[in-house]
């Protein structure tokens, strides 16, 4: 466990154990919301929770990352009282899938370039993912949530795909992984919800308020 | 008035709140929308993009957006200035987002549209600017460039063939030495009309440097590339410009390669047809030379 | 009549949470187990009238140790506990013979209602 100066913001492991829980239902939730509203099917495996400093951020979401050569990005931040950056991260050559999964592609003018079909593709799969999960952790901890509108970026490196400038680098972060995988076409990757100290707080409270239910 | 869109939809996706600019854009007042179905009204929104993304919002509280850049528009509403416009509709970027009861349940969404024509009429037109050469009107180094990178990956998706034409004016030092540089700018501008003249609407032709020119052409074999060569060395060879009561005669060299097993990048391709055109040169000019 | 429960589940927590949401009243006796295969050898030990079973697990997942299980007891009543209710993993859980399918999070509720359903069958068959 990563420990700070100020102790009332660490992060205990029960606390951890907690948030893996609720992602596991959250999770868990959206995929099956998914594939009941949106007939999007998704296998979303056990989520893992990491409490790190932010400096060490961008190196661990690289080495996660690292059997990918090119990548493609989708990233979104998220405000409530829980707030952060997710990131879903699909390996070279998904975009091609993804497109005849989603996509006749009849919406789009022949001469648009074939970049940007694929941009916009991963831009609403990814809305609607990135939402559902985040959703329905902001819901099983009572929180609202609003999203910035998702960037993309198609085919860069591994390296460097978290900026060093996201967290303040002495602040503690909490990443939250997650491998999903649509069952149809073989497409899969990562999730990463990340989310600074500045949440540290609320998300204490509202952890343990989510367990003091059941005592 | 504030200058946005605001509609209201309920589970239903049934229409609760119509406001003024929108009253005003779809010519149609308020109590004449509420309670019908959006897709009554607006029949392009029956679409699994749009319903989804109101699923989404109702089920997740998520948001969505619609770019102008993908959707051009969710409704279809006449341009407001007609005057300098490309554009049959307003050009729309929209957010989709839910409206919660006090306890934080979701029984409508709203859907916010921003009029961005006119950014986009002049975004289009600095992009068009920015890929053209200025002299002869044609694409620049730049676009083809751009160009050269799509069709690249779509021969790799799709395996269409790919080829490429680089020619330049023989002696054309000399044309601009004898005749000066304003007659050196009209046979440019002359030889790019002939050639674009001589293309298929898809064909990308570029100004590639001084008197240099370059064409890419999709979906062409090499053969069909060198006939087509040929074809432009003819055009030019028979033809003497006029310029100022003086026919000028000129010619070009021209280097043709295409896409194989051995030349597969952007650089190469290019790299191929200038070697082409070099070996043209250096056996007597005007001439094609097919680089295999 | 229900008297063990077997608790299957990787997560201290959820363990924590369905022992929280189990009627006091009945005195059953609640064992648990943190994966597939420590749950299987619990089963063989203890012989519980009821499981509740996690599907998403470390060693060996819910659905192979449900598998196990009725090939072990073919009157094993095994309740699936899952926040990804998604139609092909309930055609799954019945296919592989698991009683029911509770949702995630539990409920003093939900819990109350799929042991009683469990008492019910079992009286049943007598």
């Amino acid at each position: 466990m990563v420990r700070n100066k100020n102790t009332k913001e660490m992060i205990t492991a029960e606390e951890t154990d907690i948030l893996q829980e609720i992602m596991n239902i959250a999770f868990g939730r959206a995929a099956s919301d998914l594939a009941e509203y949106i007939d999007i099917f998704v296998i979303l495996s056990v989520p893992y929770v990491k409490l790190l400093h932010a400096a060490d951020l961008p190196p661990y979401i690289s080495k996660e990352i690292k059997d990918y050569d090119k990548v493609s990005v989708v990233e979104q931040n998220f405000w409530g009282k829980f707030k952060g950056n997710a990131f879903l991260i699909f390996p070279s050559g998904t975009g091609k899938k993804m497109i005849s999964l989603f996509d006749g592609g009849d919406e789009f003018i022949e001469s648009d370039p074939i970049y940007e079909m694929e941009k916009e593709t991963f831009r609403e799969v990814g809305n609607i993912l990135i939402g559902a999960c985040v959703g329905k952790i902001a819901e099983l901890l009572g929180d609202v949530i609003t999203y910035s509108p998702p960037r993309v970026v198609i085919e860069k490196s591994h390296r460097g795909i978290v900026s060093n400038s996201l967290f303040d680098p002495d602040n503690l972060a909490i990443v939250l992984r997650t491998l999903f995988e649509f069952n149809e076409k073989n497409i899969s990757g990562f999730l990463f919800i990340v989310t600074s100290q500045e949440s540290f707080a609320w998300l204490k409270t509202a952890l343990h308020k989510f367990l003091e239910q059941y005592e | 008035m504030v200058d946005i869109g605001l509609v209201v939809l309920d589970k239903d996706l049934r229409i609760r709140h119509w406001n003024r600019w929108m009253q005003l854009h779809s010519d149609t007042d308020a109590d004449k929308m509420i309670g019908s179905l959006v897709f009554e009204s607006f029949p392009n929104l029956k679409q699994p993009r749009f319903i989804n993304n109101c699923k989404a919002v109702l089920t997740f509280g998520s948001f969505s957006f619609f770019s102008q850049k993908l959707h051009h528009y969710l409704f279809p509403f006449k341009p407001v200035s007609s005057f300098d416009s490309q554009f049959d509709f307003m050009q729309q970027n929209c957010t989709m987002g839910p409206l919660r009861n006090e306890d934080g349940s979701i029984e409508y969404i709203f859907i916010a549209i921003h009029d961005v024509t006119e950014t986009v009429n002049y975004e289009q037109k600095l992009m068009e600017m920015n890929l053209r050469d200025t002299l002869t009107e044609i694409h620049n180094r730049r676009s083809l460039e751009i160009s050269l990178k799509e069709e690249i990956e779509r021969h790799k998706r799709y395996g269409h063939p790919l080829s490429m034409i680089m020619f330049d004016i023989d002696y054309f030092k000399r044309v601009n030495d004898t005749y000066g540089h304003q007659c050196g700018d009209f046979i440019l501008k002359q030889i790019a009309e002939t050639i674009e003249n001589n293309l298929r609407s898809h064909d990308i032709f570029a100004r590639y440097g001084g008197e240099e020119f370059c064409c890419l052409l999709p979906e062409t074999s090499i053969e069909q590339a060198a006939n087509l060569a040929e074809r432009f060395r003819q055009k030019i060879s028979q033809k003497p410009y006029r310029y100022q009561d003086t026919n000028i005669d000129v010619t070009i060299s021209l280097g043709v390669s295409t896409l194989n097993e051995e030349t597969i990048t952007a650089e190469m391709l290019l790299k191929k047809a200038d070697t082409g055109l070099y070996a043209a040169k250096d056996a007597g000019r005007d001439r094609v030379v097919v680089e295999k | 009549m229900i008297k063990r429960i077997l608790i299957v589940d990787d997560s201290p927590i959820s363990i924590k949470i369905m022992k929280s949401c189990i009627p006091k009243d009945k005195d059953y006796e609640l064992f648990d187990a943190a994966d597939g295969q420590i749950g299987l050898e619990k089963y063989k030990d203890i012989k519980p009238d009821l499981t509740f079973m996690d599907l998403t697990m470390p060693v060996m997942n819910g659905f192979q140790a449900l598998e196990e299980i009725m090939k072990l007891d073919q009157r094993a009543i095994v309740i699936i506990v899952t926040a990804d209710v998604q139609v092909k993993a309930v055609a799954k859980a019945h296919d592989l013979g698991a009683f029911s399918l509770l949702k995630k999070p539990p409920t003093k509720e939900s819990i109350a209602a799929a042991i009683k359903e469990a008492a019910d069958a079992l009286a049943k068959r007598g």
